[in-house]
């Protein structure tokens, strides 16, 4: 049986071992399998020690042994309480890292819009896997990226063509389900949005147990020329769970791509969203919400690359922390030589509810070019105490105030999400975290 | 209806006394003025009856029909009545005002064993008493005083008055940063809000509003203490005459000559 463990020998043969047996579906997949294998033997896995990675500690990744989810026996679950109301005939699911037909339907969806299995496609020789796989993704070197590529079994595969607005939105579920072993999964997926397309994706992460599990998620994104893409990425992973995701979205000249990520789950979570500029006069917005308590740490490290004049770029990562949770934010922001006329918004907003939380934030500008708006901040607080006597004043007691200001605080990133379901789950969600803190701070 | 005895306050992080032995009695149907120079206490006898934590009573008493309330929370004072209408009222982005007042509504009806509104019946029952401060509706789906002019957040207080209907307000300087027909607009409220069964106190530093909202009472604040009561006559010499001939007397009264 694979394990990934930090014991190299152990962890290389059984890689290996398991490599073939993934392999003879597809020439290029299995192509994609074996470099991605090579690069893992030839790549060390982060420590504390370097950089990016010197916040938070890996340990919990590295403790264990983890098997493969394919190779688990499951149930079908129940997942109807996931599903997303828009997207009855619209969806995508896979569990534990393989697609599931039965759950999927994306009979609402116009037929020249190529959407459904990776797997499937490149099995059938589609040769918009072998032309789009990898093209938009900037993690060389990355051993996350690669660990994902050697053991690439399945994902999303959306492709709009040119001039195609699709109103329908689309929900990418991704279902972890409860298992007796550790294991680990990984899909990959792609949304390739033609010239002057649109699309809207919500990629949805879902925790069934409290079990602990590593799912690493890899996301490619194209918005093509005049395309507008929204996505965005909901994390409700198991509260033991290990999340490291990579997502890469290139934007073409006159392009949008807008994105919200929402980090709920997860016991460790690291988000590394990359935005690309790849041509002139595009906008693009990577906001970030993360609620999280207990020892729960999340980790957002994003790279915003301004390569070209004209760009509009936002974004907003907000934070709320209780008990001994732990936030780290690394917003790095390029603007390269030639990238003139760049207007680019960064902020990083902190609310800590309780003594024992932690917050680590650190904005990175490197600018290269001498005519550019660029604007970053960061700030970490409690709730203002004149707002809550402003509220309690009104009547509202202690809870009720502390629960208004902060669901105000997070509703500022949850109330630019278009897909009504998504919003209402979020502030649900919102509910729900601000009601277990407060009773927890306040029936001592 | 409010009885304040010997009111002494310090404030909590420093210990410096504010309030230095205050006595002031309203009763129901009553409009009252506080008037005094910056820094005199008056503000923070307003935040004091609403139950500020940043202040400690360290003598004295504030009996609230009949009963102390020095230890009950600021919401329960609400529940009982009692209502501070801000000198900055606080902005809140991201909750609409329809949200906190038909919490607020709910809250203190179902304290005081009235009946809660719906949404359907509170937003027939919002429009309503919009009329008072002359606010159209969109008002009710807008964020908390959130980019409100001085002047709109000042209405925004006093149409929260108008909803919540208290027993016993404290306007704390409502009238300050208003232009002429805001102050008209917010006096016109005050008035049609005060009856024979509740109580204003408008604390204030002009006598401007006063002309608007006529008071049976004028006391006048100076170093923590009520220096001199009157008639609204009193507020007029104010504007005349200053504070000075005030601030002498009470500075007689500290170096041990009491009246």
């Amino acid at each position: 049986m694979a394990t990934l463990k930090q014991k190299e020998q152990t962890f290389l043969k059984d890689l290996l071992d398991f490599q073939g047996s993934l392999n003879g579906n597809s020439k290029f997949l299995d192509k994609v399998r074996l470099k991605g294998a090579d690069e893992v033997r030839n790549t060390p896995f982060p420590h504390k020690k370097d950089e990016d990675w010197r916040f938070i500690s890996l340990r919990d990744l590295y403790s264990d042994s983890y098997q493969p989810a394919s190779t688990l026996d499951v149930e079908d679950p129940d997942l109807r309480d996931y599903f997303l109301p828009e997207c009855d005939n619209s969806r995508l699911v896979f569990i534990n890292g393989s697609f599931s037909i039965k759950y999927s339907s994306v009979e609402a969806l116009p037929d020249d819009v190529v959407i459904g299995s990776l797997a499937q496609f490149a099995a059938d020789g589609n040769p918009l896997v072998e032309e789009h796989l990898n093209q938009y993704s900037v993690f060389e070197g990355d051993v996350f990226s690669s660990f994902n590529d050697a053991f690439l079994q399945d994902g999303a595969f959306i492709h709009v063509p040119e001039g195609k607005k699709v109103d329908t939105p689309v929900h990418l579920l991704f279902v972890q389900t409860e298992a007796d072993k550790t294991y680990f999964t990984t899909s990959h997926s792609l949304i390739v949005a033609g010239e002057g397309s649109e699309i809207t994706v919500v990629e949805d992460h879902v925790g069934l147990g409290d079990n602990k599990y590593f799912n690493l998620p890899v996301v490619e994104v194209s918005a093509g020329k005049e395309a507008y893409v929204k996505h965005t990425k909901v994390q409700r992973d198991s509260k033991e769970a290990i999340h490291i995701a990579r997502t890469t979205a290139f934007v073409q000249k006159h392009a949008n791509y807008e994105s919200y990520t929402i980090t709920l789950g997860a016991k460790l979570s690291r988000n590394e969203p990359r935005i690309s500029q790849r041509d002139e006069e595009v906008q693009f917005t990577v906001d970030g919400l993360v609620l999280i308590d207990g020892d729960q740490v999340s980790d957002t490290h994003s790279v915003m690359d301004h390569r070209f004049p004209h760009c509009e770029s936002h974004q907003l990562h907000k934070c709320v922390i209780n008990d001994k949770a732990h936030s780290v934010f690394n917003g790095k922001i390029f603007v390269r030589q030639h990238a003139q006329k760049i207007d680019s918004f960064q902020e990083n907003r902190n609310l800590l509810l309780s003594r024992k939380g932690l917050v680590n934030t650190k904005p990175q500008l490197e600018i290269f070019a001498d005519d550019v708006v660029c604007t970053h901040g960061a700030t970490v607080g409690q709730l203002d105490e004149n707002e809550v006597f402003y509220l309690k004043s009104r009547g509202l007691s202690e809870k009720q105030a502390r629960e208004l200001l902060t669901y105000a605080f997070a509703l500022e990133t949850i109330e630019n999400i278009t897909v009504e379901s998504v919003q209402k789950l979020l502030v649900d969600e919102v509910h729900k975290f601000t009601d277990r803190q407060l009773d927890s701070e306040f029936t001592v | 209806m409010l009885e304040i005895k010997d009111l002494h306050v310090c404030v909590e992080e420093d210990g410096s006394e504010i309030l230095k032995g205050v006595n002031l009695t309203i009763n129901k149907g009553e409009i009252h003025a506080i008037m005094g120079p910056n820094g005199s206490g008056k503000s923070t006898l307003s935040k004091v009856v609403a139950g500020h934590e940043a202040y400690e009573v360290t003598q004295g008493d504030i009996l609230f029909e009949g009963e102390s309330i020095l230890e009950l929370d600021p919401d329960e004072r609400a529940h009982l009545g009692v209502f501070l209408a801000f000198q900055y009222p606080v902005e809140v982005p991201g909750v609409t005002n329809k949200t906190l007042l038909r919490q607020a509504y709910n809250t203190i009806a179902k304290a005081q064993g009235r009946e809660e509104l719906d949404p359907l019946e509170f937003e027939d029952y919002a429009h309503e008493r919009m009329e008072v401060v002359e606010m159209k509706p969109e008002f009710l789906e807008r964020s908390i005083n959130a980019g409100f002019s001085g002047g709109e957040k000042k209405r925004n207080e006093i149409f929260q008055m108008a909803v919540l209907k208290p027993k016993l307000s404290f306007l704390d300087e409502t009238d300050s940063g208003l232009d002429i027909d805001a102050l008209k607009i917010v006096a016109g409220g005050i008035n049609q809000i005060a009856n024979e069964d509740n109580a204003v106190v408008m604390v204030t530093h002009y006598q401007r509003i006063l002309d608007y909202v006529v008071p049976d009472y004028v006391h006048v604040m100076v170093n923590g203490k009520i220096a001199k009561s009157g008639g609204k006559d009193l507020a007029l010499k104010l504007e005349e005459q200053g504070y000075d001939w005030l601030t002498e007397i009470a500075s007689v009264s500290v170096n041990g000559e009491q009246k």
